[in-house]
Formats: C-alpha cells, sequence, structure tokens
C-alpha cells in the first residue's frame, strides 16, 4: 500500500479527502482487502484517540466495524454515501462511516439477541443466516466440491486469545477432541499458515444460546 | 406361480444385500478399520482461508498405536503421538510441546457406538455409495446433528480398506465448514520405528510438558449451563505452556464432539481475551469470569462454546481477598 493511499485512507476518517476521491476509495475499498484491514486499522486508532484511552471499549468498536467491513464491503459505499447525505458535516462525516457501519453491527446483533425467551435453537438458527460468508454445498446437491467454506466474521484487531495461546491449548485439547476430527485438529496444530492472521471475532457477534 | 411374480422375489431377494447398507454398520466398520489398521498416506484439510497438505504415518502393533502428522509445507511442523503421549514440534517457536494423559490411551481412537445410543444428539444416515477419483467405490454415511450446537459429519468410507478417505465437517444447515482429503493411502503392516522419528533438530527446542497434576486436587469449577447432551466427562489441573500455574481443564461431551475449558489466574498486567477465535477446525471462545481467564476450546459452533464459558462458576465460593495493611 502505497504512502498516498495511507493518506487518502487518513483524510477519509477525518472528512477531509474531497468527494471524487472519496469515490474512488469507497471503490477500491469494495475489492481490496488489504485497505479494509487497513481501514480497520485506522478506525482503531481514531476510536482510541476519541475514546479517551479506553482501549478495550476502542477494541471492541474498532472490532466491531472490522468485522462489518468483512461481511458487507459493498455497504461501505452505501453508508457513506447515506452519511454524507445527512449533512452531518465534512469532519464528522467519514468518522460516522465507520460508527455507522459499527452501528449496522450492533444493530445486526441486537436484531439477533433480542428475545431471550425463544428457545436457544430458535435463536441460533437465525443466528447462523447472517454472519457467515457463501458457502455452496445445499441439500440438492450435498456432494458438489465447496468453493467456500463457512466462516465467522474476520476481524483485524484480534480480541479473542493469542494464536500462540491457542495453540497451546489445542495441544491440551487434541487427546479429548472427537474422533471424527482428531486429525484435522492435529493437522491445524502442524499447520504452517499465519497465525497471525487467525479469525477473530469481539464478543457480542455470537449471539447468547 | 405366476413367473412374473417369482420373477419379482428373485429380483427382490438379490437386491436385499443393497438395502440392507445402514450408516451405523459402516462407522462400526470404520471404527474396527481405525483401530487396528497400519498405512501411510498423505492427505489435504481445507477450510476458510487455508489449504494444507500433510503426511500421516500410522501404525497399531502389539495394541501401542503410533502416529505421526507431518506439514509438507516446509514449516517443519510435526505431531508425533505414542499411545496417551503426544509430541507438537514448533520449530517456528521453537518448541516442543509434550502432552500426556496418563492411563486415558482409550481416548485416542476410540468411536462412540452409536448403535448402543452412546450419541443421541445425531443422526446416522446411509448416504449410499459414491465413486471417487482417487479411491473408487465409497461407502458415503452422514452424521448429522440434531441441532446447532455441534457440526455433523459426512464420510466416505472405503469399500476395500474400511477406512475414512474423505470426511466434511458441516453445521446444522449441511454447508461446509472444514474438508479432509486424502490423496494416497497404503497399507503397510511394515512400518519401522524410525518413521515415527522427527525430522527436526530436537537439541534447538525448548521442552514443555503439559501434563495433568499428579495428585488429586480437582479443578473447583464447574458450568453452570451446558449445551443440551454435553455432560462433564473428565477433569483436572495441569500445566499448560506459557502459563505460570497450573490451569484447570474441564472437559464436556455428547458422546462425539468435545469441549474443553480451560480456566486459569490471567498474569499480573495481561490484558484478558474475550471474544471468539477460529483456527481450522476448532474454535475457541475466552471471557473473564470472577477475575479468571475462561477459553473454551472445540470442535462445535462458537455458539456452544460462549454458551459453556460464560456459565462457568467457581464450585465454592472463591476466598475472600486479603485486606490491604492498613497504617494506624
Amino acid at each position: 500500500m502505497t504512502d498516498r493511499i495511507k493518506e487518502q485512507l487518513s483524510a477519509f476518517l477525518d472528512g477531509e479527502l474531497p468527494d471524487p476521491e472519496s469515490a474512488l476509495l469507497l471503490k477500491r475499498l469494495e475489492r481490496d482487502d488489504d485497505l479494509r484491514g487497513a481501514l480497520s486499522r485506522y478506525s482503531l486508532i481514531g476510536a482510541v484517540l476519541r475514546s479517551d484511552g479506553d482501549v478495550p471499549a476502542a477494541r471492541q468498536v474498532a472490532a466491531r466495524v472490522s468485522a462489518a467491513i468483512a461481511r458487507e464491503p459493498s455497504r461501505v459505499g452505501r453508508l457513506a454515501r447515506l452519511v454524507r447525505r445527512d449533512s452531518i458535516g465534512r469532519t464528522a462525516a467519514g468518522l460516522s462511516v465507520a460508527a455507522a457501519v459499527a452501528f449496522g453491527a450492533v444493530l445486526q446483533v441486537q436484531q439477533l439477541t433480542a428475545g431471550n425467551a425463544n428457545p436457544p435453537e430458535a435463536i441460533l438458527a437465525k443466528a447462523e443466516t447472517p454472519p457467515v460468508q457463501a458457502v455452496t454445498v445445499d441439500a440438492a446437491t450435498p456432494d458438489a466440491p465447496a468453493e467456500s467454506y463457512v466462516t465467522p466474521p474476520a476481524g483485524d484487531a484480534p480480541v479473542g486469545i493469542p494464536p500462540a495461546e491457542l495453540a497451546n491449548y489445542l495441544v491440551a485439547h487434541y487427546g479429548y477432541a472427537s474422533p471424527f476430527v482428531r486429525r484435522s485438529v492435529g493437522a491445524d496444530l502442524v499447520s504452517d499458515y499465519d497465525r497471525s492472521r487467525v479469525e477473530t471475532a469481539p464478543p457480542g457477534d455470537a449471539p447468547q444460546p | 406361480m405366476n413367473p412374473r411374480a417369482a420373477t419379482a422375489i428373485l429380483l427382490g431377494l438379490a437386491a436385499a444385500p443393497a438395502l440392507a447398507e445402514s450408516g451405523q454398520e459402516w462407522l462400526t466398520r470404520m471404527g474396527a478399520a481405525l483401530n487396528n489398521s497400519s498405512y501411510v498416506g498423505e492427505f489435504v484439510c481445507e477450510s476458510a482461508g487455508r489449504s494444507e497438505r500433510l503426511a500421516i504415518t500410522y501404525r497399531v502393533r502389539d495394541g501401542v498405536v503410533s502416529e505421526r502428522l507431518v506439514s509438507l509445507s516446509g514449516s517443519g511442523r510435526e505431531l508425533v503421538r505414542e499411545n496417551d503421549e503426544v509430541v507438537v514440534y514448533l520449530p517456528d517457536r521453537k518448541l516442543a510441546i509434550i502432552e500426556r494423559r496418563w492411563g486415558r490411551s482409550d481416548l485416542l481412537g476410540a468411536l462412540p457406538n452409536f448403535e448402543a445410543g452412546a450419541t443421541p444428539w445425531y443422526r446416522v444416515e446411509w448416504v449410499g455409495r459414491e465413486t471417487l477419483e482417487d479411491f473408487g467405490p465409497a461407502a458415503v454415511v452422514a452424521v448429522r446433528p440434531l441441532d446447532g450446537y455441534r457440526f455433523g459429519y459426512r464420510l466416505w468410507i472405503d469399500l476395500d480398506t474400511h477406512l475414512p478417505v474423505r470426511s466434511d465437517l458441516s453445521d446444522q444447515n449441511g454447508r461446509v465448514v472444514e474438508r479432509l482429503r486424502f490423496s494416497r493411502l497404503r497399507f503397510d503392516d511394515g512400518i519401522p520405528d524410525s518413521a515415527f522419528e522427527p525430522a527436526v533438530n530436537r537439541n534447538r527446542l525448548r521442552w514443555v510438558r503439559q501434563a495433568p497434576q499428579d495428585n488429586d486436587e480437582a479443578p473447583s469449577w464447574r458450568a453452570a449451563q451446558v449445551p443440551p447432551g454435553f455432560r462433564l466427562s473428565t477433569s483436572s489441573l495441569q500445566s499448560v505452556a506459557g502459563t505460570g500455574s497450573p490451569v484447570s481443564h474441564l472437559v464436556y461431551s455428547d458422546g462425539l464432539a468435545t469441549i474443553s475449558v480451560f480456566i486459569q489466574t490471567p498474569a499480573p498486567g495481561k490484558v484478558p481475551a474475550r471474544g471468539t477465535t477460529r483456527s481450522g477446525v476448532a474454535s475457541a471462545f475466552s471471557t473473564v469470569v470472577d477475575g479468571h481467564q475462561v477459553t473454551a476450546v472445540g470442535e462445535v459452533p462458537p455458539q456452544a462454546l460462549e454458551y459453556i464459558a460464560t456459565g462457568l462458576r467457581p464450585a465454592s465460593p472463591p476466598a475472600p481477598a486479603a485486606a490491604p495493611n492498613r497504617r494506624n
């Protein structure tokens, strides 16, 4: 990512990026994973600055922003346009984009967790609908090769257990894992994929059963 | 007898064996094969964002199970197991973790008895036969979860070896979470001991032993709420790499899926983890209860982990904190 793009991101979040450039940046955000990750990080920095040093709270906000962006990148542009049309003010506008996305995420969670009188199964069924990425295997063609897999929303700011600690716990859990997937747990332990990118989500994104 | 009727009866008898195939029978055959076969092979593990190729060497000799898993992507990571002792070599962390469970060798490799109703929260279904490119005909069995607190499985069992050559882990709606596919599998009753020697330089590693504490002290924590069908199957205090004090380890099982809950006193100054982490087939949910870091880990949907972790309670009221000294 070039310094120019970083400056644009920063200006965008500060509400100081001209509209034509904002439009281009939003288009780029929709297709560039790295750029969305950078937006999450910048929003974390902004959230910390605005939260008088309340890092956990700011991190939660930023993680929700990140998760929401990861889920629906196209929504960034839509929300940005809505925010700008409301004429809240240029300075507030950029910040409000992140806030609006976060608000959207909170709304989703509230919708999912509303009505605790529901039986757990009912809530779980609802929970399975929105946060997952596209999946391929359906009842009609259960054996079709999967092109993508169910995954919880990814956050750029890890809030769950650090990857190294998770590996230590997985070693302890390995002997108890279901015999059907124990080999998969073992495979996960020896995999060399980038563990700094294990997927995390803040508390609250998973609905209470 | 009418010739047509006789033909129909004969055709019916001929078709009887195929109709008699059942998922439970195939799972029983698979369990026997897993417990008695020695083999070498390669498989691919696929889930969101990753695809990993691994080599496996598996031997059963005189009741001793030996296994070695090696990543083929060049990381040098390995897992070597002999009965109830597992060693994970992590050269990238300059670390080797030994995990040993005394007297629990039955844990590794044992399949639940589906026919005896040991897993009432799943429904075993015979799907049919399917020809796989690398292995030919396979029996396909589905183990479906009855609610959203556990994952389901679809298994492709080789007709000749009775070994599972492909397995899909899926959620309640049948959506694939992870897929494991063998690309090569060969029986070998003559696997030498040297095949289980790790390739990493063991002298350059820091060794950490994770094991239950050698005493009778049990964790003083219990789950106030667990997903339906899950029960406490074992608990212990144990050492875990990276922790200075013993960790309470509770294991809950529904007969097939398991959830490990770890409770520890957070290190001074360390920010407790909160939230969900996903790594391959397993997930973790961390929270803080009574000032303790609680982390639930398991091959179940994150909702089940959160449900159990947030319901953890001390079995007895914690001792009151010592009052600070006051100067008169």
